[in-house]
């Protein structure tokens, strides 16, 4: 609908996601400029950024700098500003204060916060930079994950909000899910719950025995504690701590946070940011992993669990027969297919039951999806209803649970077989 | 062939962005994507197929796996029985079986053949893919003990191009552009989201390194995995089945002409057999005068697009004088021009091509032969070129030694 961007700041572009979003800015011939707390740390940024694009050539279009030389003159022809810096109250705020002394009149200011409320961040703003501000939330790495949570707060001009989708669509090639300013946003909201229940079964059956679990097959390219390493075990304890802290809904006990996280991230152990330390995983020197125990604290060897259906499912997977892979995992009966089929159907539950409070109601499941599918990689919600018989079946599945049955997967209409395309997201491992 | 028509009722490609490996999925499981896809998209009764011919080049090699034709009949439980047969010319190999469903279907034999080309490369690394792709030259002579055989055989492609008429490298620097541009509005294409520009295609650098000859990465189309499933079929099925859609049988695609011929294998010996020829290839070129003489075509400028071969710049390079969009060694003024790109007067691989789309080798002549049906049903979606009648392809195996060229249109 629009003019293109031509200038964009980056704010906090030394970190993983700044940087990354940089560079895809400046893969589309746009100048940005990579500003940190030090020339070298806004340097370091842009080096990720080049790895990104597989070419040295985007460096033409970045200017490096720190805040106290360039912030000023820069914002002065900034069309965009993306704030990515540290997911802190304070720290965004102050930084706020700045942009808003210098910047234009018409920049478009985003946070790329996922847990921290718009309103609060604008707070003492002025009214130009309160029409001017919304939420840009991009998934890690954004050169692979393709989704983007938009969200705006009461003072955001609904032509900021149109601006911005369009550019992030066309230009960045977005996938675009407008979402609710409220904690998680739908993306983090439903994926975090989950982990967290993960995690708090990792307790009782081992880390290795959940990731083997709720592996790839179940639809999803990486197991999920292993994810949870990538991501950062300090990451997941702020996140749960901001949707324990600022939601409320039917599932709100499975949002607390097991204690041995917490004695992870104080002693260390945060992921794969901390190889040495390990976090769920530890790879040793000769190449294998141990798995933390979190009865001990300590790793243990791995057992390579081997069960049967698990086992079935994945031969069956490997051959391409995602529909017969899911008859075999309803129809095993034992403690183990039940732990599937509970987070399974948590998942569906707690998806369908959030739409009107994460994203608009007359997205119906869609926005979810993209989400779960652009922004982590997982199957769509509603894409496992189809894989676990529709939607009839899979309400006597939550019913048999007590689950939550929303009325979206009640009365909403029957999904659309989405397979063969979607078998990518059922992997054979 | 003006007797005894052949048609195409549509299909159905994987993402060639996709890594199978990764996927830890066997290669039967990308054929039975794309039979599954393909049998959503055209609503074709299994019962109907009367043959499956598979296009496949080197599943041995790859997957530890030959014999791939008979692994169709576990696609349906009607299919055991069923006639079924692999075809191998190298990165032709789905062309030269669309070629076989053709006499099939013209000898009256079969009336619907199901045509799936397939490859899966990511099971090994670039360096021993590269060796096994040295098999479709002779290895023996041009590929054994040498890295990457294929880009140093295609860089000297444009060496003789060179030689003959002068070569800017700038030139295949913009066809690896305008194929990457095309790519980002294909929701199939391989690179859909890759970055690249001008400047990146034309600098040699840490990520744009020289591969062989005067061969940078941006110059090649890159391996991966990936499936396409269409149907050819007689006129007679295509009535029946274009009178149950509601359709007028005038609007389902057909091949109105083909041409398919084979050079020496050995890429010098093509070089010296061509030297007084004003075509660098002029086999190639035969090929494409075949399929013009069937379809009643005059020249390429009565074609509305082009998908071409380019598993290398250079190939697409030769592509453009030998379809004749210009004089022989003149390619560089269509690319000068703008004719090929999207919106220009004869754009070439609207799909993003080989470059940008990706070749999973079996399974390109078939992938081609979609993308021409595509564009004339006026279903590419995003990389739709309007009002497309006729589309030329050109599929070639090894370098330049088997060549396909059909001619699709209504």
């Amino acid at each position: 609908m629009i003019d293109t961007m031509r200038n964009v700041v980056v704010l906090g572009s030394s970190g993983t996601i700044g940087s990354l979003i940089g560079g895809l800015i400046a893969q589309m011939g746009i100048k940005v400029y990579f500003l940190s707390r030090s020339l070298d740390r806004a340097k370091s940024g842009l080096e990720r950024a080049i790895s990104q694009a597989r070419s040295e050539v985007i460096n033409r279009n970045v200017v490096c700098g720190d805040y106290e030389h360039l912030l000023e003159s820069v914002l002065k022809e900034a069309d965009w500003v993306v704030e990515c810096v540290t997911e802190d109250l304070a720290i965004k705020q102050k930084m706020y204060e700045k942009v808003d002394q210098y910047k234009r009149p018409d920049t478009i200011v985003s946070s790329t916060t996922s847990s921290l409320p718009l309103t609060e961040l604008s707070r003492g703003r002025s009214e130009e930079f309160q029409r001017n501000f919304l939420s840009t939330h991009f998934f890690n790495p954004p050169g692979k994950m393709l989704a983007c949570e938009i969200a705006t707060h009461p003072g955001t001009d609904p032509k900021v909000l149109d601006r911005m989708k369009d550019f992030l669509e066309r230009e960045l090639r977005r996938v675009v899910i407008p979402v609710n300013d409220i904690a998680g946003f739908a993306g983090n909201r439903i994926a975090f719950l989950l982990f967290n229940q993960i995690t708090a079964l990792a307790e009782e059956h081992g880390v290795e025995m959940m990731d083997y679990l709720i592996g790839p097959y179940t639809g999803r390219l990486m197991p999920p504690l292993a994810t949870l390493d990538l991501v950062g075990l300090d990451i997941h304890k702020a996140i749960m701590k901001s949707l324990y802290e600022n939601t409320d809904d039917e599932m709100h006990a499975s949002l607390i946070l097991s204690d041995y996280i917490n004695k992870m991230t104080e002693s260390g152990c945060l992921g794969n940011k901390t190889p040495t330390k390990g976090g769920f995983y530890k790879r040793l020197e000769s190449g294998e992993s141990v798995f933390y125990d979190p009865a001990t604290c300590d790793y243990v060897p791995a057992i390579k669990p081997h069960i049967a259906f698990v086992e079935k499912a994945k031969n069956l997977i490997h051959l391409g027969l995602y529909r017969e892979s899911f008859e075999v995992i309803r129809e095993a009966r034992c403690k183990e297919a039940d732990i599937v089929m509970d987070i399974l159907c948590t998942y569906i539950a707690y998806s369908y039951s959030r739409i009107g409070e994460v994203t608009e109601q007359k997205l119906g499941i869609d926005g979810i999806n993209k989400v779960m599918s652009f922004g982590f990689n997982w199957a769509a919600p509603s894409l496992i209803v189809g894989m676990l018989g529709g939607r009839k079946s899979v309400i006597q599945l939550l019913e048999e649970r007590e689950l939550e049955v929303s009325d979206f997967l009640k009365d909403g209409r029957e999904e659309v077989w989405q397979i063969p395309s979607a078998g990518k997201y059922f992997v054979a491992r | 062939m003006k007797d005894k028509r052949v048609y195409i009722l549509g299909g159905y490609q994987t993402d060639f962005a996709r890594n199978w490996s990764r996927e830890n999925k066997h290669i039967s499981a990308m054929m039975r994507e794309a039979y599954l896809g393909s049998f959503g998209a055209t609503e074709i009764d299994p019962g109907d197929i009367d043959a499956a011919f598979i296009g496949n080049f080197a599943g041995e090699l790859y997957c530890m796996q030959g014999h791939l034709s008979a692994f169709f009949v576990d696609f349906d439980r009607r299919f055991v029985g069923l006639p079924t047969c692999r075809f191998e010319t190298a990165c032709a190999s789905s062309a030269v079986a669309a070629l076989s469903a053709m006499a099939y279907i013209q000898a009256g034999i079969y009336n619907l053949v199901c045509l799936v080309g397939v490859e899966q490369m990511k099971t090994v690394n670039a360096a021993k893919g590269g060796e096994f792709l040295g098999t479709a030259a002779w290895y023996e002579r041009e590929a054994a003990g040498i890295e990457f055989s294929f880009p140093k055989l295609f860089g000297k492609l444009g060496d003789e191009y060179d030689r003959r008429y002068g070569l800017n490298d700038e030139y295949l620097a913009r066809i690896a552009v305008i194929n990457y541009n095309n790519a980002r509005s294909n929701p199939n294409a391989q690179t859909r989201n890759w970055f690249m520009n001008f400047e990146h295609a034309n600098t040699v650098g840490k990520y744009n390194t020289v591969i062989g000859g005067r061969i940078k990465v941006t110059d090649c189309s890159q391996v991966t995995d990936g499936a396409v499933c269409l149907y050819l079929a007689s006129e007679e099925f295509a009535a029946k089945y274009a009178e149950q859609r509601h359709l007028a049988l005038g609007r389902i695609p057909k091949i109105l002409g083909w041409g398919h011929t084979t050079a020496p294998i050995e890429f010098a010996r093509k070089i010296t057999d061509s030297v007084e020829n004003e075509y660098v290839l002029p086999v190639t070129r035969q090929a494409i005068l075949d399929a013009y003489r069937r379809a009643g075509l005059s020249d390429c400028w009565e074609l509305d697009t082009i998908e071409t071969h380019d598993c290398f710049t250079t190939s697409e390079y030769m592509a453009i004088d030998h379809f004749g969009l210009t004089k022989p060694g003149e390619s560089w003024k269509a690319i000068e021009q703008g004719v090929i790109e999207m919106g220009g007067k004869l754009p070439i691989n609207p799909s993003g091509g080989l470059i940008g789309c990706g070749h999973p080798v079996g399974a390109t002549g078939a992938r081609q032969l979609l993308d021409a049906y595509k564009q004339v049903t006026g279903t590419a979606g995003d990389y739709q070129i309007p009002g497309v009648k006729k589309v030329g392809t050109l599929n070639i195996g090894g370098t330049a030694t088997t060549n396909v060229c059909f001619i699709v249109g209504k």
